[in-house]
């Protein structure tokens, strides 16, 4: 199986990697996923560390792709997006992926197979 | 992804009886068409080789060496797969027919993926180094929660 080829995916898969490198991050995500869409100011309660660095590993986060931001009211409501975690499990499959590749191509042999 | 990191499990629903797909698993010329090339023969012990994509990330060579361990007609057909340019791989490949309804479901069962070799070596080229050994487990759990 060949590393898929397009510049874009890699530079998506770059970003969610580089973003996941973080425990902080990793640490965000959960939060995430364990209490739904939460306040920036919330999660940052979880840090010891000062609200422009919080801030920033936020927009890593965004910019991967991997939380995204609601205005409101006054706040700033952070949820989990699912979508390019599950292209990382997919990138961690390769071998799941060949099967259903091949099963798939199995399937276009038994359609073109005469009935014996 | 399954919490079993050892095995890859996928199955597959087909409009075909299972005797069908059953030829299909088992006779060379068919299994060329969909998988790869290769001396098959419906015999235990028997042994041949295929040519395979390789898999980079996991330094699977993508030649495999391939033994049939055991099958029962129409239900199922187990075989060892090595790599047979001196990777790492030894596993157990099972292909198991249930008819349901007017076709057949087919499982695949692929064993023997060491839990922290190919993982780690995955992790060292998505990474390039920058990550320590314990992230790839603890992304593949969080992954499996989410």
């Amino acid at each position: 199986m060949p590393p898929r080829p397009s510049v874009v995916a890699e530079s998506i898969e770059d970003r969610v990697f580089a973003a996941l490198s973080s425990p902080v991050r990793r640490e965000v995500l959960r939060l995430l996923r364990d209490g739904g869409p939460q306040p920036a100011g919330v999660l940052a309660a979880h840090f010891a560390m000062a609200r422009p660095s919080f801030s920033e590993h936020l927009r890593v986060l965004r910019d991967a792709g991997l939380v995204s931001e609601r205005k409101e009211g006054r706040q700033r409501l952070y949820r989990l997006e699912p979508v390019p975690l599950a292209e990382v499990q997919e990138w961690l499959t390769p071998y799941e992926r060949f099967w259903r590749e091949r099963m798939a191509a199995l399937g276009d042999v038994l359609d073109r197979m005469e009935d014996a | 992804m399954t919490e079993d990191l050892t095995t890859i499990e996928v199955d597959q629903f087909y409009p075909h009886p299972p005797g069908k797909v059953w030829r299909a698993l088992t006779e060379p010329e068919l299994i060329a068409q969909w998988l790869m090339p290769g001396d098959f023969r419906l015999q235990v012990g028997h042994r041949y080789t295929m040519q395979s994509r390789p898999v980079a990330a996991s330094g699977f060579s993508g030649l495999v060496e391939a033994e049939v361990l055991a099958f029962e007609t129409e239900k199922l057909l187990r075989l060892g797969w090595r790599d047979a340019a001196g990777g790492d791989a030894d596993w157990t490949i099972t292909w198991t027919l249930q008819p349901e309804g007017h076709g057949t479901r087919l499982f695949l069962l692929h064993e023997g993926f060491d839990p922290d070799d190919p993982l780690q070596r995955q992790a060292h080229t998505i990474m390039n180094g920058g990550w320590r050994t314990g992230v790839p487990k603890a992304l593949a759990k969080l992954l499996d929660r989410v």
